[in-house]
């Protein structure tokens, strides 16, 4: 797990304060960097206003050279339709700068959910956060 | 108040031979009315002619006379048979002090020694009431000497609640042919006791009068006092589902023979009045049958002639016209309005009858205050009712054309037996045109089985089936018609060949029931009674019509959406139900109409049929409110033992609800307001607001919302919504729109 420390590059130290300070503006999304790849977490409540606070830190992350990216909702017990749709525009954003977007910790009710929309065809989705790391970090270490 | 089982004093009728009548009856003795039985109270009856008024106000007197309550029933009949104000005066304090001392005394038959000498009347009053009675009647002796008509007048007038208030009583008094009160003194003195005493304590007093409505209207037309107070009460004619067991009865009675057909066939010429039905079963009762229609005719023809309906028209029309000269004149122009069959100048009128009457305006009004006739600003019209212009031809023929008096039989009568099958017949088409018209204004955008307006689908799926089983696979039938709200219905025309009639109706509405222009519908029905199943010939004459409708419609700016739809009592043919499915017409048999019927009606009992449990909840359209009303249907669902599962889809689908409540910028107070209900099976969430749309215009499932914050977003919501929920449905109010979600119970057999 990546600390925000003296040692971090001046790159990833920016993008990790960058990243604070929208959760603290807008809706309150907590991230963190963990090695090559970033982990999201959209709280409870998958809305307009998280889903585009998630649309903007994806965004950056993909700016600043991260193109892994990890969205756990294990803590998300609602989705609404406008975040799903912000959702596909974050998929289709990440998949457009090559990188790799798969979604974790769905409860059944969110996983019925966006099979009915069709995401799965669109996004990986694998049960944990730590399952979804590895295989992007194997994937890493494959296309590296 | 009511009691058939009074004993008769008044009524003319036996209970067995009387309409009950109980909520008239209990209107016109106020005996309903909170509060009412120390005040003062002045009501008008008012009902065509044969409506009932005089025998309601006896059978009234009957019922408060046989109560012995706190209440002194007093009738009076105005008439023509007195000479003048002095003694019509002395008769009416006369017949209430009868009244008065019949009542008090519990014995009916001293209400007959009106006609004695006051002192006599008098001697019959109770002890108790003898001393209080001498006071009235010495105070109208006093009066009566003083020779003073105004004063005679109001003692007279007075009469009935001064005997009844000072032994704690309160009168009933009701006054019959009020319009008859000529003299000007006494009409005065009348209406002033009926507007009551604005400067004085009243003693309590309800009267209640009534007469030939359109001259008692004017009666009381100048009196704003009294109008201001007037209650007025209007009597309709008796139903034909009184009427019909009544002369049944009365028939059996008499021991006359009859049957079902021939007392419709009666009832539908008669025009339903009891008066005319009563005089033809009497007048059957010497012939002891009345099963065939010759003999209802036959009867019917000697009753105009010279019988009972005869004298009665004879008596009315001596009433508007005595002299010989005008009663020619009043036939002449009654002869001239019922065969024109539509309005006729009143100078057309005047020009016709002036060499019989020097003042023929003068006689046409007498002859619309008696309903012998309608006058409208220029225009006179027959009375609607049907036996008068029967009379009328008949009278006029003989009296007037002179014809021929025929050797043998009658000429009136071989007309009525051949209108006799059409009348019949037209009596069935109106019963299922009024029940259509009030089918389609009850058309409030329900969804009904597609089935019932398609009768090649219909046949195909429930051929052989018992209605019981049809009616129950309706309520599964997945394909639905979508109704619009019908506001408006015209008769757009008829039309017949042989074995086929037909009437056109255009109804006119809004499709979801939403009030624009692009919503705007028009339904026009082509309604077709034929032995057999419409064919193609028959079809294009009705397409004609409807094809005319059409482009009237059509011409309009904007021009509504038009459906046609097609109700055949056998059905159509194989090809002409091909021709109409081409045209996508709307094809269904009268006994579709029935099972429409059927549906809408349980439909209405659903909605009336309110779950035990409801919770009501209002939130603001602000931040993320919507999670308030998430968490709220959480709870209510996990009391109603919902699972975890069904819980979320419940959470997820008001969330989407609410967001497309809230996404419309016009609601005027900014709320989304929500209702919960816990049936026995189901929770049903109502989610409505007061704006113009509702995030989808007509549960369409393409986003109608102005702003739309991610593109596709309220399609996948409505979307969503359906997925989750069990039944979903869209509707319109007055005042915004509503998402109506139902999530049934998992429960075994109820997946």
């Amino acid at each position: 797990m990546a600390v925000i420390g003296a040692g971090m590059m001046p790159a990833v130290r920016w993008l990790v304060c960058r990243l604070v300070r929208n959760a603290m503006n807008a809706a309150e999304i907590k991230s963190r960097l963990v090695e090559n790849a970033a982990v999201i977490y959209p709280g409870i409540y998958l809305n307009q206003l998280r889903g585009e606070s998630i649309e903007s830190q994806c965004q950056e992350l993909l700016a600043g050279g991260i193109r892994n990216i990890v969205i756990n909702f294990e803590e998300t017990e609602l989705i609404n339709s406008i975040g799903i749709s912000i959702l596909l525009g974050v998929i289709e954003s990440v998949n457009h700068s090559r990188g790799t977007l798969v979604l974790s910790n769905l409860n059944a009710s969110n996983r019925e959910l966006f099979e009915m929309l069709g995401l799965m065809s669109h996004v990986e989705m694998l049960d944990t956060e730590e399952v979804a790391l590895a295989k992007l970090s194997g994937r890493v270490e494959t296309v590296m | 108040m009511s009691d058939s089982n009074a004993i008769p004093i008044l009524n003319r009728l036996s209970a067995r031979d009387s309409i009950t009548r109980a909520a008239e009856l209990s209107k016109i003795s106020g005996s309903d009315e909170v509060g009412s039985r120390s005040a003062h109270r002045a009501v008008m009856l008012l009902g065509s002619r044969g409506a009932g008024k005089t025998e309601l106000l006896r059978q009234c007197f009957d019922n408060a006379f046989g109560a012995s309550g706190d209440t002194v029933p007093f009738y009076y009949a105005f008439g023509h048979s007195f000479a003048g104000p002095l003694s019509l005066a002395r008769d009416y304090f006369s017949q209430a002090l009868a009244q008065f001392i019949a009542f008090r005394r519990s014995e009916p038959k001293l209400v007959d020694i009106a006609d004695e000498p006051l002192a006599v009347i008098a001697r019959g009053a109770a002890s108790e009431d003898y001393l209080h009675v001498r006071s009235v009647i010495d105070s109208f002796t006093r009066a009566w000497d003083s020779g003073d008509a105004a004063l005679i007048g109001r003692s007279a007038i007075s009469a009935p609640p001064t005997l009844a208030a000072p032994v704690g009583l309160r009168s009933l008094v009701m006054i019959d042919n009020a319009h008859l009160i000529s003299d000007s003194e006494l009409r005065s003195e009348f209406l002033r006791r009926l507007a009551g005493n604005p400067r004085a304590i009243d003693v309590p007093a309800r009267y209640v009068f009534t007469g030939r409505q359109r001259e008692l209207i004017r009666l009381i037309g100048i009196e704003q006092r009294l109008l201001d107070s007037l209650e007025i009460i209007h009597i309709e004619q008796v139903s034909e589902d009184q009427l019909k067991p009544l002369l049944l009865r009365q028939a059996e009675s008499l021991e006359i023979e009859t049957n079902d057909s021939t007392i419709e066939l009666m009832l539908e010429q008669l025009g339903g009045d009891p008066f005319y039905s009563r005089a033809i079963i009497d007048a059957a009762a010497a012939r002891g049958s009345l099963k065939t229609f010759i003999e209802f005719q036959r009867l019917y023809a000697a009753e105009l002639r010279g019988g009972r309906i005869g004298q009665y028209f004879d008596a009315m029309l001596d009433d508007a016209a005595p002299a010989p000269s005008s009663a020619r004149a009043a036939l002449e122009a009654l002869q001239l309005i019922v065969e024109a069959e539509s309005p006729v100048p009143i100078d057309t009128i005047t020009g016709r009858i002036a060499d019989h009457i020097s003042d023929p305006e003068a006689l046409l009004a007498r002859m619309h205050s008696r309903e012998l006739l309608d006058l409208t600003l220029g225009f006179a019209s027959a009375s609607p009712d049907p036996v008068l212009s029967d009379y009328v031809r008949v009278k006029y023929r003989k009296e007037i054309s002179g014809a021929v008096t025929p050797i043998a039989g009658d000429e009136l009568l071989s007309g009525k037996l051949k209108e006799s099958y059409a009348l019949m017949m037209s009596r069935y088409n109106r019963a299922i045109q009024s029940q259509l018209t009030e089918l389609l204004i009850r058309f409030d955008s329900q969804n009904v089985p597609a089935s019932l307006f398609d009768q090649e689908s219909h046949e195909r799926r429930y051929r052989g089936m018992s209605r019981v089983t049809v009616r129950r696979a309706l309520d599964e039938e997945p394909e639905r018609v979508r109704l619009p709200q019908i506001v408006l219905v015209n008769d757009a025309g008829s039309g017949k060949q042989p074995g086929v009639t037909w009437r056109l109706f255009a109804a006119s509405g809004f499709e979801g029931g939403v009030y624009t222009d692009a919503h705007e519908v028009v339904w026009l029905v082509a309604l077709i009674n034929s032995k057999e199943p419409v064919d193609l010939e028959s079809l294009g004459r009705i397409d004609q019509r409807i094809e005319q409708s059409l482009r009237a419609y059509a011409a309009r700016q904007p021009a509504p959406q038009s459906i046609r739809w097609y109700i055949s009592k056998e059905g159509f043919s194989a090809i002409a139900d091909e021709r109409l499915s081409s045209l996508r017409a709307y094809r269904s048999t009268f006994s579709h109409l029935d099972l429409i019927q059927d549906h809408l009606t349980k439909l209405a009992l659903e909605v009336e049929r309110r779950p035990a449990t409801e919770f009501e909840l209002v939130i603001p359209i602000e931040g993320e409110a919507e999670l308030i009303a998430a968490r709220t249907a959480e709870q209510i669902a996990r009391a109603a033992d919902f699972d975890t599962e069904s819980i979320n889809q419940i959470k997820t689908a008001l969330i989407e609800a609410c967001i497309n409540a809230a996404e419309h910028g016009e609601s005027p107070d900014g709320k989304i307001y929500q209702r919960f209900a816990i049936d026995e099976d189901k929770l049903i969430i109502t989610v409505f607001n007061k704006g113009k749309t509702f995030g989808w215009a007509g549960g369409q499932s393409t986003p109608s919302v102005a702003t739309q914050p991610a593109k596709g977003a309220r399609g996948r919501g409505l979307q969503i919504i359906r997925a989750l929920m069990d039944e979903v449905t869209f509707d319109r109010t007055d005042d915004g729109a509503r998402l109506v979600m139902v999530k049934y119970l998992k429960r075994p057999g109820n997946q």
